[in-house]
């Protein structure tokens, strides 16, 4: 079973906790990214997330079919980003998986989150404590040889 | 006769800039390639064509590669990509 959003709300990991959840599953596994305030020795203020919705959307549903094929089809998966400006502390991106057992909840969620940093059309500009803004620089979109 | 694409843009590619898209023309066969040399042409920085060599082109559903015919769908223009 397959959750995934995109959204300009808060994200709450108990929406995620509550999709991963069923009597036969004894294990589920919760990824918060944040925003930190501090990058490469520059203090920051805060995070703008620019994403393509609709691309970024069905590359999340790829990934989570993928983790599906991989660790069950009875697994429940998770994984939504928010868009627009963040403050240091809040959430930008929540994976979660619950399987039968804890294994297959940690390596997938970690799937989820690995894939996502690569795959989703997502990019994100600093704001730092001088005023100044950058783009982060990140990985470069290829279809698979 | 070309055909006129407008081309979404995406995070930096956004820097410096009031509009969302560019539009770029391409003769009406044109692979993603020549999309890309027809950008190469009309953006107005060296960070931007610098960019450019790094960024894919893509529809709503798929990322394309240079050798694909440049789709009618809506394009967009993706440059390095960092989520999380």
């Amino acid at each position: 079973m397959i959750l995934v959003d995109i959204t300009d709300s808060v994200l709450d990991p108990l929406i995620a906790l509550g999709h991963c959840c069923a009597d036969s599953h004894g294990a589920a596994d919760l990824f918060i990214g944040r925003v930190r305030n501090l990058n490469e020795g520059r203090p920051v203020t805060a995070v703008s997330y620019d994403l393509h919705p609709v691309l970024c959307r069905n590359i999340f549903e790829k990934i989570s079919q993928e983790a599906l094929e991989q660790w069950g089809e009875h697994i429940h998966v998770f994984l939504a980003h928010r868009q627009g400006r963040l403050d240091v502390g809040e959430a930008s991106v929540i994976a979660a998986v619950s399987s039968p057992h804890r294994a297959h909840s940690f390596e997938a969620c970690r799937y989820l989150v690995e894939q996502m940093k690569v795959r989703a059309p997502i990019w994100k500009q600093e704001h730092y404590v001088d005023g100044d803004s950058e783009w982060i620089k990140g990985h470069v979109l290829r279809n698979p040889a | 006769m070309t055909r006129q694409i407008p081309i979404r843009l995406f995070g930096a590619f956004r820097q410096g800039r009031t509009d969302s898209t560019l539009t770029v023309e391409v003769a009406p066969n044109a692979s993603v390639a020549e999309l890309r040399k027809a950008m190469h042409e009309v953006l107005e920085t060296d960070n931007a064509r610098s960019l450019l060599k790094a960024s894919a082109f893509a529809t709503d559903s798929e990322v394309l590669d240079d050798a694909d015919a440049v789709p009618e769908r809506e394009i967009s223009i993706l440059p390095p990509v960092c989520g999380g």
